[in-house]
């Protein structure tokens, strides 16, 4: 149970880029119950890592597995079985929906595959101090506030390794704390792995692995 | 399970709800105009059809030649290269000619029916006969001539036999009596007893066994081959419009009634054909409706849909779910045309009350088309939203 990454480079990177990589280029394992902590400036392709793990880009050479999955050939029942059950993502952009509730935003994921061992909707909305919000449009929201909703979604599911796209770019130092605290309780009930990516080391996050992009 | 009300809300359905129960209404309003046709072709076929068809499927209809003043001279009967062409065309099944007699036949029911008139006698191929007992069969040498007799001819004798103080017969008793036949001519004088064996609602005519004309053209009349006036044909499309057409331009001649009949079914199909071929556009049309509608919902759902995917909702999920909703719109909208359909056969049915070959259920082929309308109802909504998000 691992992601298996094989000379990955994305197309457009130019080749000197990929020299001093960890990641372009080079074999690089991820697995299950490990913390990875992946650094590197604006500009050096981290969106487009967490794109090409979930598979929502195929511009890049070489091959990701995840668990014996390739990505780049995966199908459509193939892909949405991984997203729903191993894979589980906070998007840069957050990809929430903006004109829906707070609620209803959630209650998507949640509907999809329910993990048993998860807090509910109001106790993880309560920790992170946004269950009065429950019932606003995402759009009315801080984008703080946003960047909750968008973390509590990705714990409403089933995961083997959660990816962590710059999820506290918004965030002040107790939200952090707190939002940092549900995420390592909940990855700890799955024994997930978290790779977490941003452009400093957090200083909440003691990883098992530092990688520079 | 994921329930379709969980992903309702992420469709983006502004379109007004009037202008979809128009496409509802739309498609109701098609489909009962297409039952309604197909019941109103399966009416129109038992209210004119089957009064003269046989119990083979088959009408027998006796034709001739149009007598004009142009062909009152010459010979307007039927030879073999008439009857050959006849036979060819393809929705004649067979054609036998009616020969009549070639001597002067006369008959008399001796002193109990003080009766006597000269007859006519005809012979056809005993495969156009509706009533042919065992007993209709004669050999050279036999005395009794069984004779068909025609059951038009007894209700016509029996209306004018009082006036005449001749007695009412019974089936039974001109079944009964034994009559005398006087056949002659230039081969000389024979005599027969002749009796009658059954009576023919088809043929009007007074029929013996074709054995016995052959045999008392060719030596009492002393012409073995005569030709024949009348030729009956046997024909399941006697209302087509290809018959009618062969039979005028052929200067050939049957019952104007029938003619008749045949050219109001002719007119009433092509307006019924009509009909159909109209409620199958408002079919179309609605459906077509529908897909537009689906498409506007898909176009302003896009965003919303690619962002399900991305969450890990499956396209065929989505694709099942979507097309799913619309299964109950399109049962009960031909439910409701299956409804109107039972009112239209209903209201026809009190119309014709008199006329026994009509049923107060629909026809089977109506209910049959109903279930394959839905069927492609169905089909079709999955192949539109297939397609729709095949491209999300």
């Amino acid at each position: 149970m691992s992601i298996i990454l094989h000379h990955l480079i994305p197309v457009y990177l130019a080749s000197e880029k990929t020299q001093n990589s960890m990641v372009w280029g080079k074999d690089l394992v991820f697995e299950k119950g490990k913390k990875y902590q992946i650094t590197a400036p604006s500009g050096s392709g981290k969106t487009s890592l967490v794109h090409f793990l979930y598979g929502l880009r195929k511009d890049f050479s070489g091959t990701i597995k995840i668990n014996e999955t390739h990505i780049a050939q995966a199908s459509d029942d193939s892909l949405s079985a991984i997203r729903s059950n191993v894979l589980s993502c906070v998007f840069q952009d957050l990809k929430l929906f903006p004109y829906h509730m707070v609620s209803q935003n959630l209650e998507i994921k949640k509907a999809l595959s329910s993990f048993s061992g998860a807090l509910s909707i109001a106790e993880m909305t309560r920790r992170l101090g946004i269950y009065s919000k429950m019932e606003q449009p995402v759009i009315h929201c801080s984008y703080g506030e946003q960047q909750r909703v968008a973390i509590i979604r990705a714990l409403l599911q089933p995961f083997d390794y959660l990816i962590l796209d710059e999820p506290f770019s918004h965030l002040d130092n107790r939200n952090r704390e707190r939002a940092f605290a549900l995420i390592m309780e909940e990855a700890s009930k799955r024994n997930a792995a978290i790779i977490m990516i941003d452009l400093h080391a957090s200083p909440y996050f003691e990883p098992d692995e530092n990688i520079m992009l | 399970m994921i329930q379709f009300r969980t992903i309702l809300p992420f469709l983006n359905d502004e379109r007004k709800r009037s202008s979809r129960l128009l496409s509802y209404a739309g498609l109701l309003a098609g489909i009962t105009l297409l039952l309604c046709t197909v019941q109103m072709f399966v009416n129109i076929g038992k209210l004119t059809g089957e009064k003269n068809i046989s119990q083979d499927g088959f009408e027998y209809i006796p034709i001739s030649k149009t007598v004009t003043n142009e062909n009152m001279g010459s010979d307007n009967r039927f030879n073999d290269a008439d009857i050959a062409y006849i036979k060819q065309q393809p929705f004649i099944t067979d054609a036998a000619p009616l020969i009549s007699n070639q001597f002067r036949a006369t008959i008399s029911a001796g002193n109990i029916i003080p009766f006597s008139t000269d007859i006519f006698l005809e012979a056809i191929n005993d495969g156009f006969i509706d009533t042919l007992p065992e007993s209709f069969h004669w050999k050279k040498g036999q005395a009794v001539v069984p004779i068909i007799f025609s059951a038009n001819f007894l209700e016509i004798y029996n209306v004018f036999a009082p006036g005449q103080d001749l007695p009412q017969l019974s089936e039974q008793t001109l079944k009964a009596l034994r009559i005398k036949l006087e056949c002659s001519g230039p081969g000389g004088t024979e005599e027969y007893v002749a009796h009658i064996v059954a009576l023919s609602d088809r043929i009007n005519s007074v029929l013996v066994p074709d054995s016995f004309l052959g045999y008392a053209n060719s030596i009492i009349g002393l012409q073995p081959h005569p030709l024949a006036a009348r030729v009956f044909i046997k024909t399941d499309k006697a209302e087509s419009a290809e018959f009618l057409n062969f039979l005028n331009k052929s200067g050939l001649h049957i019952n104007k009634d029938r003619m008749r009949l045949g050219h109001i079914k002719q007119i009433v199909s092509v307006a019924v054909s009509a009909i159909g071929i109209f409620a199958v556009l408002v079919i179309l049309l609605s459906i077509m409706s529908l897909g537009f509608y689906l498409k506007l919902l898909v176009a302003r759902s896009r965003d919303n849909l690619q962002l399900l995917l991305v969450l890990g909702y499956s396209k065929r999920w989505l694709i099942k779910t979507i097309s799913k909703q619309w299964t109950p719109i399109y049962i009960i909208t031909t439910v409701c045309g299956v409804a109107l359909l039972f009112i239209f056969q209903i209201l026809f049915n009190a119309q014709f009350s008199f006329r026994k070959e009509l049923t107060l259920f629909p026809s089977i082929y109506a209910l049959l088309l109903a279930v394959f309308i839905i069927l492609i109802c169905m089909a079709q909504n999955r192949r539109t939203i297939k397609k729709l998000l095949e491209d999300v």
